[in-house]
């Protein structure tokens, strides 16, 4: 009796929790199939669990989902490669699920189980399998189908061969639009495995007829297409059959479809080759840099300098710089932002001459854009062009764009002209920073947003790192004393944030002789929050500092503050006692 | 002969760009689908026409009539002609962002419109097979257009970014009339169907149906009428209509979460079902299953709950039986997290409910009123009110009474559980109030199974630990068999 009851155990337990009210509950009991299935060992895996599960497929997404998942990794349970298809029940039957997720993740499960299963394993079982769900009434069905295909067309016969590739063209004029999507960005995968003779022929009609499909959210996903198929031709019948689609896809009157052609120029202009991109779709890109669209100019703008890369000087200055020019003064500020954040990289392609005289003075206009993010793009990509015609030529325009932005009324503004700083300061050098940029760096310590004091001060410790200790010791802490004494506590304590940050990179003697004094004096200060920052602060120092210091001068002061009135301040100096005695501890 | 000669242009434009005739034989085959090829040859044979059509349009034995004379002033055997001109005229697309300098064409155009209105409306018109392929060509030119994308300078600002306004058509003060103009087309009342049905085709109600996703409200309010109309006249368009409709809908459902359109196209579907000839078939079951119910599931219901509502409530009125289909349908797509949506749920249950028999009551309302159990408990108090409130419909009330035995169990715990933990006062006190229904119901019922649910939860630990318990051992028996199917798995694998 308790050996029935053993072996019909591990089934029970799973009908029981499957049948639970609570989905978490379902869902755990799924998650733990494999254990079940190692009870139940092989044999009944594949007999008993397996059919179980094919039936009771009506629950919840979720549950479904990870039902998916577990079978993709349930291959040993069931006995090896040899037995793989029995997985294919359960899973076959999820492919009709509505829920997009479910289905992506069943049919890449099964994508995952077919690519081990045996040539002949395939044929007898997956291919039958796909070949149903291709037939499937419901459109769901059809939709998994176009994921198999690449999985199965190299072990068909070739009979079947010839039945999957007419099934296949099947889908792709399927009356719904749903199930086309599905068969045209799955045919880059499927031409792939398709013999070159056959691709020629057959799958280039099928996708010929897809490109003119009514429907714009169908010829979208055909771009990638093309740029999927135009690697796998010849360059021959590339530049044949491709070329002309890419081409009329650039005039499309959806301009869904243009701005996936110009967003996927560069990989487009790499199926077809240098040559035919120089001959025909520069006119193609000029095209889609003057598009109606702002929409289609911000992707054109984006891809500017790949594009160029492809192309000789000569041919980006005569075709591609006049446009470039529109764009620098384009009425929509995204198109401009686009380009202004890739126009820098043009400069290596067009050489020294070009850039001074063509794109320079666009640079320029750029700088002196009315919307931020066009200024911050033209700023962030500066070490660019400084390795072809160097800085100088821009420095005079630099300043006035970099004091505006460093005064933008948006803190986002401000805070990333900081974060370029640092960039800037080592493309600029000393001696101009040292003119122009060192009281800004200063003056956002003291700003009325948190976040922009809190980089100001990361800003300096970066700068000290770039231009050593002896130069902050001479343009940075001096001013850093003067600001410690700023009657409002806030703009106190960021040089307190600025102190701890900076020490490490000063080293040992200067903290101690000059910046150690101050934090002593914060301690004493009258607010508690600057009191307990001042502990934390000698918290951190103590690694920095001589030994003999931190006893004689920081233990005096955190003693003291121990016996703080307020609460927080007593913390933070027990703790920073603590670790000063963990230090002597372990020395 | 017209038709011959339009039907013969789109073929020779498309053959010279593509040597493979293979798919346009399908495109032309109307076969009730809409395939592939339809909407490219649509276009290019406008296209193609729109550059001919001068020539094309006057052949009905009278010569052309200039088309800037006025209808007063022509005799009555050219007013047909002069109607035809002025379409042609009107087709004619002009840019509005450059007003300036089309100022004065635009005008011209606007008043011809308005002239060809007044002229339809005067009742003078014959709708012959040239004017109505003139009207559906001025229409399609005019109409079937891609819409922009939407306008992202606003959203750089900040604030405010969730009440986007709208975008709407510079061109719509032509737009308007030129669906005046279609929808009285459609409404002619001694329209030649068989002619009209040749250009208004599979194609041009699929571009009709795609404008419905246009962001200004006019437009699809014109749209709605329109497409009503034609889903009232062509009866060999419906089964089409229906299916393309249904895709729209999947794809919202199931792709994008993003559609305009969606309660305008349930309210025509409105006035469809309940149009629906009974006993119902099977596709249209179909609809209400695949499409109508996973419409609960997108978070944009709000803006078509209403319609959705009335849609599904039609059907129930048409087939008793499909009420449990819907309620298992709303358990399904249930809300967990979005409260808003759930009071809609609740709102539409109860509408449900108002029409489901006892018989189909019976067979769902295990899983139903655990649900409810739920929403009795949500600490969203609106949605634990809402809930509360279904007991004071009498219907309901009705329905729970005769089945007291397997509802009040389910729904006292969920009580208990209220008074003793909800925070919200109001809730509490209908808390308390239903509990006094319940007891008045069945008052033997309510004690016993009062004390039933105390038990419970002694109970519950206990169950926990028997669950533990049962997967250690499963567990171990893995383990064990592990060792005995990994030696034995050995040579199989590799």
């Amino acid at each position: 009796m308790a050996a029935l009851d053993e072996t019909l155990y591990p089934i029970a337990v799973l009908i029981d929790e499957l049948k639970n009210e609570d989905m978490q509950l379902r869902l755990n009991s799924i998650r733990r199939l494999s254990t079940i299935a190692r009870a139940l060992g092989e044999e009944r895996t594949r007999k008993e669990l397996i059919p179980f599960l094919s039936e009771n497929n009506d629950d919840d997404d979720e549950v479904l989902l990870a039902l998916a998942e577990e079978m993709e990794a349930f291959i040993p349970y069931v006995g090896g490669v040899e037995h793989a298809h029995v997985l294919l029940m359960p899973l076959e039957a999820l492919c009709s699920v509505e829920e997009t997720s479910v289905r992506d993740k069943v049919v890449e499960s099964l994508c995952r189980i077919g690519s081990q299963m045996r040539e002949m394993d395939l044929v007898n079982w997956f291919i039958p399998m796909v070949k149903r769900l291709a037939a499937g009434e419901w459109f769901t069905a059809r939709i998994s189908a176009c994921g198999l295909f690449h999985i199965i067309y190299s072990s068909a016969p070739e009979m079947l061969k010839m039945e999957l590739r007419s099934i296949y063209n099947q889908l792709c004029q399927d009356h719904m639009p749903m199930v086309r999507r599905s068969a045209v960005s799955n045919l880059g995968k499927f031409a792939a495995k398709v013999e070159y003779a056959h691709l020629k022929d057959d799958v280039m009609s099928i996708f010929k007829g897809v490109t003119q499909d009514d429907q714009d959210s169908v010829r979208l996903l055909a771009v990638e297409g093309c740029a999927a198929l135009g690697k796998l031709l010849e360059p021959q019948d590339c530049v044949e059959r491709i070329l002309p689609i890419i081409v009329n896809f650039s005039q499309d009157k959806s301009w869904r479809v243009r701005y996936m052609v110009a967003n996927q120029l560069y990989e487009l202009c790499e199926a077809v080759g240098p040559e035919p991109t120089r001959t025909d779709l520069v006119p193609a890109y000029v095209r889609l840099l003057r598009d109606n669209e702002a929409e289609v100019r911000i992707a054109a703008a984006g891809k500017v300098t790949k594009f160029c890369h492809i192309l000789d000087a000569q041919l980006a200055i005569e075709h591609i710089l006049p446009c470039v020019k529109e764009l620098s003064s384009d009425s929509s500020q995204h198109v401009r932002s686009a380009l202004a954040s890739v126009i820098m990289g043009m400069a290596p392609v067009l050489g020294k001459d070009a850039t001074i005289e063509q794109l320079l003075p666009i640079f320029l206009s750029l700088l002196k854009d009315e919307f931020p993010d066009v200024r911050l793009n033209i700023i962030s990509k500066l070490d660019e062009v400084n390795q072809v015609i160097g800085i100088d030529l821009l420095s005079q325009s630099l300043l006035p764009a970099i004091v505006e932005l460093a005064e933008d009324r948006h803190w986002r503004v401000r805070l990333a002209i900081i974060e370029y700083i640092p960039l800037l300061a080592s493309q600029l050098g000393v001696r101009f920073f040292d003119d122009k940029l060192g009281a800004l760096c200063m003056q956002w310590l003291q700003d009325k947003v948190y976040s922009i004091r809190d980089a100001a001060a990361n800003n300096l410790k970066r700068l000290a790192e770039e231009f050593g200790p002896d130069w902050a010791m001479q343009h940075i802490i001096p001013q850093i004393l003067e600001m410690s004494n700023n009657p409002h506590y806030l703009y106190r304590m960021t040089i307190l944030h600025a102190i701890s940050l900076l020490a490490p990179v000063m080293g040992s003697e200067i903290a101690c002789s000059k910046l150690l004094p101050l934090v002593i004096n914060a301690s004493k200060d009258r607010v508690p929050n600057i009191k307990f920052n001042a502990a934390k602060v000698m918290q951190s120092l103590i690694p920095i500092l001589d030994q003999s210091v931190v006893e004689k001068t920081i233990r005096p002061c955190l003693v003291e503050l121990g016996e703080d009135p307020d609460v927080d301040v007593r913390y933070f100096a027990n703790q920073a006692i603590l670790s000063i005695d963990r230090v002597m501890m372990s020395s | 002969m017209l038709k011959q000669f339009l039907n013969k242009i789109p073929r020779k434009a498309v053959k010279t760009d593509s040597p493979d005739t293979n798919g346009m034989e399908q495109g032309d085959n109307s076969n009730g689908f809409q395939c592939t090829l339809g909407g490219a040859t649509f276009s290019s044979r406008f296209n193609v026409v729109k550059r001919v059509s001068s020539a094309v349009f006057p052949t009905g034995g009278t010569e052309a009539v200039d088309p800037h004379m006025s209808f007063k002033v022509v005799s009555n055997s050219q007013k047909q002609s002069l109607f035809l001109s002025k379409l042609t005229l009107c087709c004619e697309l002009y840019d509005f962002n450059d007003h300036d300098k089309n100022y004065s064409q635009i005008n011209l155009k606007h008043e011809t419109l308005i002239e060809l209105v007044d002229f339809v409306s005067s009742g003078s018109v014959k709708f012959n097979e040239a004017a109505i392929s003139a009207t559906c060509k001025m229409c399609a030119i005019n109409l079937f257009r891609v819409f922009p994308p939407k306008d992202r300078s606003n959203s750089m600002g900040g604030a405010g970014e969730d009440a986007e306004e709208p975008m709407f058509d510079p061109a719509w003060s032509h737009l308007q009339i030129v669906y005046d103009l279609l929808l009285r087309l459609v409404s002619y009342s001694s329209l030649d169907l068989k002619v009209a049905k040749k250009y208004m085709d599979h194609s041009f109600i699929l571009r009709l149906l795609d404008l419905f996703d246009s962001e200004d409200p006019r437009e699809r309010d014109c749209l709605k009428t329109v497409m009503h109309r034609v889903y009232g006249k062509f009866m060999v368009h419906r089964p089409f209509i229906r299916k393309a409709v249904s895709n729209i809908i999947y794809r919202f459902v199931f792709e994008t979460q993003r559609h305009n359109g969606i309660s305008e196209l349930l309210e025509i579907f409105g006035s469809v079902i309940s149009g629906f000839a009974l006993p119902l078939k099977e596709e249209h079951k179909m609809f209400l299953l695949r499409a109508l119910i996973p419409l609960h599931k997108p978070k944009p219901l709000g803006v078509y709950h209403q319609q959705l509502t009335y849609c599904v409530i039609q059907f129930i009125d048409k087939d008793q039986k499909l009420a449990s289909v819907v309620i298992k349908g709303l358990l399904k797509y249930w809300p967990i997290t979005n409260s808003q949506k759930e009071l809609m749920f609740l709102s539409e249950l109860e509408e449900v409910l108002e029409m489901t028999s006892i018989g189909e009551f019976q067979k769902v309302m295990g899983p139903l009123f655990r649900r409810i159990a739920y929403c009795l408990n949500s600490t969203h108090y609106q949605v634990s009110e809402r809930a509360h409130l279904l007991w004071k419909n009498e219907h309901i009330l009705n329905l729970v009474s005769q089945n007291s035995q397997a509802i009040i169990p389910l729904t006292l715990s969920a009580l208990e559980r209220n008074s003793q933990n909800h925070w919200n006062q109001a809730v509490l006190n209908l808390t308390r109030n239903l509990k006094k229904i319940l007891s008045e119901m069945d008052e033997e019922l309510v004690t016993s199974s009062q004390r039933t649910s105390q038990e419970e939860g002694s109970t519950l630990s206990s169950t926990l630990e028997k669950r533990k318990a049962a997967w250690e051992r499963l567990e171990a028996a893995a383990r064990g068999s592990l060792i005995s199917t990994d030696s034995a798995a050995c040579p199989v694998t590799f």
